[in-house]
C-alpha cells in the first residue's frame, strides 16, 4: 500500500470584511462545501487540518492528503459566502512541505 | 502555463465597472483576460481599447459575441463584424445557425455558455465544428448559483456536455463567464472543478483554460488584418 503523503494549500481570502472569519467558522464552511459537493466517500479520505489562518494578512494554510488535493481546491473554490459575507477563498499555492509555503509567503 | 479567463463581460462605457473587474482579476492573480462588451457596443475602436489596456498590467484581449435570432440576422452580423481585430463567437440555441457557424471560417468560437444553449448541443454540430477547426466554448458560471435545484440541473447539463466533448475531441475552450466579481475564480481552480465535479482529466481541463486559448488567439491573429482601425476607415498606401 502506498504511504499517504500530505499537501499544504495556501489560500487567499478576498472579502470586504475578513476580520469576522474565525478558524471555527472557516472550517465549518469548508466541511459543508466538501459534504455538499463530494459527500462521505471523499470526505473520509481528506484528513483536513487548518494549519494557519491570518485574517490581517488575508491568507490561510490547510493540510490535506495528496490524493484529495484537487477535491479540497474545488471545495474552497465553490465557497461563495460565510456568515452572509461574500468572500472568495482562492487557492494560490500547493506544496508538500510547510517550509516552501512559508518561503513563498515571504 | 499561462491561464486565461476567456470571457469577462464588462460595460466598456463604464470605467468604474471595468476598473473593479480588472482589480478583482489582479487580486486573484489572473494575468490574462479576454474582455467582452456587455453593453451591446460592437464598435471596438482602437482608442477605447487603449484606455482599457492602460488601467492595469493584465494582458487584455478582446472578443465579440453575437446572438443572432434568425439566419438572415446571422449573415448580416457576420458580414459586419468579421473584420474586427478580435475573435468572434456565436451563441445561439437555433440549430440551423449552429450548423452554419460550425462550417463558417469567419466564426472562431461556437459558444454554449448558457444552459439553454447547452441543451441544444448535438453530436453532429460538434463533429462539424471539429472538421472545420471551430472552437467550442462552455462556461462554468451556471454552477455558481445559490438555488440548489437549478445548480444540480446545470451540473448535469455540464457533465453531459463535457462527456460529449471528450468523446468527439474538438478544439475547445473553457471560460468562467461570471458577472459578479465575487463569483470570479482563478482558471487553475476552475480546472480543478472540471476535474473533480465534471469528470474531465486534469490535463484536458487545464488545456481548456490555457493552451487551447493561446492556440485560438494565435489563429485569430494570423487571420485578422492588422491595419483595420474602425468600420468605414481604410488605410491607403502612399505612392512614392
Amino acid at each position: 500500500m502506498k504511504i499517504e503523503r500530505q499537501r499544504y494549500i495556501l489560500f487567499k481570502i478576498i472579502s470586504d470584511n475578513s476580520n469576522i472569519i474565525t478558524e471555527k467558522v472557516l472550517l465549518r464552511a469548508i466541511w459543508q462545501s466538501i459534504w455538499k459537493y463530494f459527500g462521505m466517500r471523499e470526505a473520509n479520505k481528506i484528513g483536513l487540518w487548518l494549519v494557519e489562518l491570518n485574517t490581517l494578512k488575508t491568507y490561510g494554510i490547510i493540510r490535506c492528503s495528496h490524493i484529495t488535493k484537487e477535491v479540497v481546491i474545488s471545495a474552497l473554490t465553490m465557497i461563495n459566502e460565510i456568515s452572509s459575507i461574500h468572500l472568495i477563498l482562492s487557492p494560490i499555492k500547493t506544496s508538500g512541505t510547510l517550509n516552501k509555503i512559508k518561503k513563498f509567503l515571504k | 502555463m499561462p491561464y486565461f479567463e476567456s470571457r469577462l463581460r464588462v460595460n466598456f462605457d463604464d470605467s468604474n465597472e471595468v476598473n473593479s473587474m480588472l482589480n478583482f482579476c489582479e487580486k486573484l492573480n489572473i494575468r490574462n483576460v479576454i474582455l467582452e462588451p456587455s453593453n451591446n457596443i460592437k464598435n471596438l475602436s482602437k482608442d477605447r481599447l487603449k484606455i482599457i489596456e492602460h488601467i492595469s498590467d493584465i494582458n487584455i484581449h478582446y472578443r465579440l459575441n453575437l446572438r443572432p435570432l434568425t439566419l438572415n440576422m446571422y449573415k448580416k452580423d457576420l458580414r459586419k463584424y468579421s473584420k474586427y481585430p478580435c475573435f468572434l463567437s456565436i451563441e445561439t440555441s437555433i440549430k440551423e445557425i449552429q450548423i452554419k457557424a460550425a462550417k463558417d471560417s469567419r466564426v472562431h468560437v461556437l459558444s454554449y455558455s448558457e444552459p439553454d444553449n447547452m441543451k441544444t448541443a448535438t453530436l453532429g454540430v460538434i463533429s462539424l465544428a471539429k472538421q472545420n477547426g471551430t472552437f467550442i466554448e462552455f462556461s462554468l458560471a451556471p454552477i455558481m448559483i445559490a438555488n440548489k435545484g437549478s445548480q444540480s440541473r446545470n451540473f448535469r447539463l455540464l457533465y453531459r456536455f463535457t462527456q460529449l466533448l471528450l468523446k468527439i475531441k474538438p478544439n475547445y475552450i473553457i471560460s468562467g463567464n461570471f458577472k459578479n466579481p465575487y463569483k470570479l475564480r482563478h482558471p487553475r481552480n476552475l480546472s480543478s472543478i472540471c476535474h473533480t465535479l465534471l469528470g474531465m482529466p486534469l490535463n484536458k481541463a487545464k488545456e481548456g483554460f490555457s493552451r487551447n486559448v493561446e492556440a485560438l488567439l494565435k489563429q485569430v491573429k494570423s487571420l485578422k488584418n492588422e491595419n483595420f482601425f474602425q468600420d468605414g476607415i481604410r488605410l491607403i498606401k502612399e505612392d512614392n
